[in-house]
């Protein structure tokens, strides 16, 4: 705010000289200039007065000839100030309305705004960088679970959109390059309530130059990398980037749950979506023989994941030489000779994805007339061609917009869920199935919020004072503050103890001092739990069904009647 | 030779000795002090604070902080002055006057001082 007012001061010095020196010019020669008074005495203005008249005739408001009718030297020097005086005025308020519409000052003004909003951010924060695809789903997302969020974005397009887009909290943002570590500082790297750093921008240097800076300047943060190419992505892990998400990778490993365990992957769908979305139906990819059109980044990661489910592959690739596939059919896939040749006709299933839109689209169409039972995987490249492919209706969509927001979720909602999600990854795709039933039953079919509790005086205050006298059950905390006999529509999914992670634990789980817990249910219940967690009365409904009077008075009286119960 | 330090150099030093040529002569003596010497010290006090804008450097700030001093002082005197009216030349009118100018002188002077003490420590 300093430097502005500083810049401000030095513009405006040359127009205030302006309008000082013609002042004196008109106000001097005006209190020098002879006139006469009514009673025909010789009669000058005094400094002030002069002063005073030519005040009003500079900013044209003109009270006329005070207090005597002037004289014509007057008059004639008066003519000449309204000229003087008026120009340098103008000159100055021209010159202050050009100053604020400077687009060096306008940056300035958002750059310290946004400084100071990222200062008085009181909560934990996640800076994410890019509001593309990816960032504003993302940031819709944490919107929604109540994680706050600071935007850098570089094009001021994409910033306008965030300011149209109706989000809960106040999202402070800046139109900035987030490779240049001073954004970065100002955007709160610094600041002791960042949590971590979301590098999601469409350009892999970018996103590796985000990268070190934070790990350079705050080690302790979390940085969520986005990575498109295995060099960019090994670079990252070389100095310790805390999670490199690259959209192939995870689509190849999810396509390969789909194949062995659909629950599974529902689980973890349903756990990273953005809360209150309803949930898309489970499609079961058949097994069989699968074609893989394109061998890149996205058919490779494919391959090798269907592979790993003993599903056996043909690829279709124009270039096999550059892409170092050995045994494919060369050719784009667009031609039924292509399809016919890799046989299409046995095919159960196919997958576009080369990195052209139109061709995988294409592709598909084809290889659909053909064999109209295709299940078709198809990889999706630009936002601007979404209208086709809902069109299309692929029994599934690669989007890697969509998964990196979901992988980020997963981590930056709460470290718990992370672990909980790699837990589930080792259970068994009936004990999913029974926990999706479960979830449906408890909290209905849209996806619910997962939050995660801590046990200590700061977090909930209530419990943490409650346990040190009685022992208190996950089933007493789940308790409606209102109505103590029904329970709150909440999952909790785990409990981790003294670093031991203990999946789906049981009601009748006895609840120790640091525990940590992992819920999952309706955003209503969580307001609820964690009010009345921290809340003594209210936790003392639950427990006892004890209503603990407000006022000191009631308390003594309670207390003696108890007292007196107990006597007789 | 840089136009610019000369400049600024000239009215803070026009500032001082203007300021010193009203302030001197007997305090109650409406004689020995001019309206228009008063007028002209404020006009230069106040360019000399404009070209003081601007500078970020805690020498700059003090500068500043000196000129607004001085400001002051001086209009103020010349409110009282043009609110006594025709009781201008009255002795007590023109002693609250004078010692206000007074003020100002100092501050003026520790402008200069620190104007001094800026061009010794640039050797060259």
């Amino acid at each position: 705010m300093n430097n502005i007012l500083f810049l401000i001061l030095r513009r405006m010095r040359l127009p205030i000289i302006a309008v000082i020196v013609s002042y004196t010019i008109a106000v001097a020669g005006m209190s020098l200039m002879p006139g006469v008074d009514p009673d025909g005495q010789p009669w000058r203005l005094s400094i002030f007065e002069a002063f005073y008249v030519i005040s009003y005739t500079a900013t044209t408001i003109g009270f006329g000839e005070v207090p005597f009718p002037y004289s014509t030297a007057q008059r004639m020097w008066m003519s000449f100030s309204i000229y003087l005086t008026v120009i340098p005025w103008f000159y100055a308020i021209g010159k202050i309305i050009t100053l604020f519409q400077d687009p060096g000052l306008r940056q300035a003004f958002t750059t310290s705004r946004f400084a100071r909003e990222v200062n008085h951010l009181m909560e934990p924060f996640y800076i994410v960088c890019g509001y593309g695809e990816t960032g504003s789903l993302l940031v819709r997302a944490l919107d929604k679970n109540e994680v706050r969020v600071v935007v850098i974005e570089l094009e001021q397009e994409r910033i306008n959109e965030l300011e149209l887009e109706d989000y809960q909290f106040d999202i402070p943002n800046l139109c900035a390059d987030a490779k240049l570590p001073e954004t970065l500082l100002r955007a709160g790297l610094k600041n002791p309530m960042c949590q971590g750093v979301a590098a999601l921008t469409n350009d892999d240097h970018a996103n590796l130059a985000i990268a070190v800076a934070v790990k350079l300047i705050s080690p302790e943060l979390r940085v969520l990398g986005r990575a498109e190419t295995e060099q960019t992505a090994s670079n990252m892990a070389s100095f310790g980037t805390d999670h490199i998400i690259n959209p192939y990778t995870i689509f190849g490993d999810h396509l390969a749950m789909e194949v062995h365990a659909i629950g599974t992957y529902l689980l973890h769908e349903w756990l990273t979506g953005v809360p209150g979305e309803s949930l898309k139906s489970p499609i079961c990819p058949p097994i069989g023989k699968w074609i893989v059109c394109g061998y890149g980044r996205f058919g490779r990661s494919v391959v090798q994941n269907l592979e790993l489910e003993h599903i056996s592959t043909t690829i279709i690739e124009a270039d096999p030489e550059r892409t170092g596939c050995k045994t494919c059919i060369v050719g784009n896939g667009t031609e039924k000779e292509t399809l016919q040749q890799a046989g299409v006709h046995e095919a159960v299933g196919i997958v576009a994805g080369t990195n052209d839109d139109i061709n995988n689209l294409s592709i598909v169409m084809t290889a659909r007339e053909m064999n109209p039972d295709l299940f078709v995987v198809l990889r999706k490249n630009k936002r601007f061609n979404a209208a086709l492919f809902e069109h299309f209706k692929a029994d599934i969509t690669m989007e890697p917009s969509d998964i990196i927001a979901h992988e980020c979720l997963a981590n930056m909602i709460s470290p718990l869920l992370a672990q909980f999600l790699s837990l589930v990854r080792l259970q068994t795709n009936v004990w999913a199935n029974s926990l999706i039933q479960r979830l449906v039953e408890t909290v209905g079919e849209n996806v619910p919020e997962t939050w995660a509790i801590s046990i200590t005086q700061e977090n909930t205050p209530a419990l943490f004072h409650m346990l040190a006298h009685e022992p208190v059950t996950l089933a007493d905390i789940l308790r409606n503050p209102n109505h103590r006999e029904a329970s709150l529509a909440i999952v909790p999914l785990m409990i981790l103890r003294n670093h031991q992670p203990l999946l789906l634990p049981e009601a009748d789980t006895a609840l120790e001092r640091g525990d940590r817990i992992l819920f999952c249910g309706h955003d209503n219940a969580k307001s609820t739990t964690t009010y009345a967690l921290s809340d003594f009365k209210t936790m003392r409904y639950m427990l006892h069904d004890q209503q603990l009077a407000d006022s000191w008075l009631w308390r003594q009286i309670k207390r003696r009647k108890s007292a007196n119960n107990v006597r007789t | 030779m840089n136009l610019e330090k000369v400049i600024f150099g000239f009215f803070i030093l026009l500032a001082l000795t203007l300021n010193f040529g009203f302030f001197i002569g007997d305090i109650d003596n409406p004689h020995h002090h001019h309206a228009y010497e008063l007028y002209v010290a404020i006009v230069v006090n106040l360019i000399a604070t404009v070209l003081k804008f601007g500078d970020r450097t805690h020498i700059g700030a003090i500068h500043l902080a000196t000129s607004l001093v001085a400001d002051l002082q001086l209009i103020a005197a010349a409110i009282l002055w043009a609110a006594a009216g025709t009781n201008g030349d009255d002795p007590s009118v023109i002693v609250s006057v004078v010692s206000l100018s007074g003020g100002a002188l100092l501050a003026n002077i520790t402008s200069v001082v620190l104007l001094i003490a800026e061009t010794i420590q640039i050797k060259r």
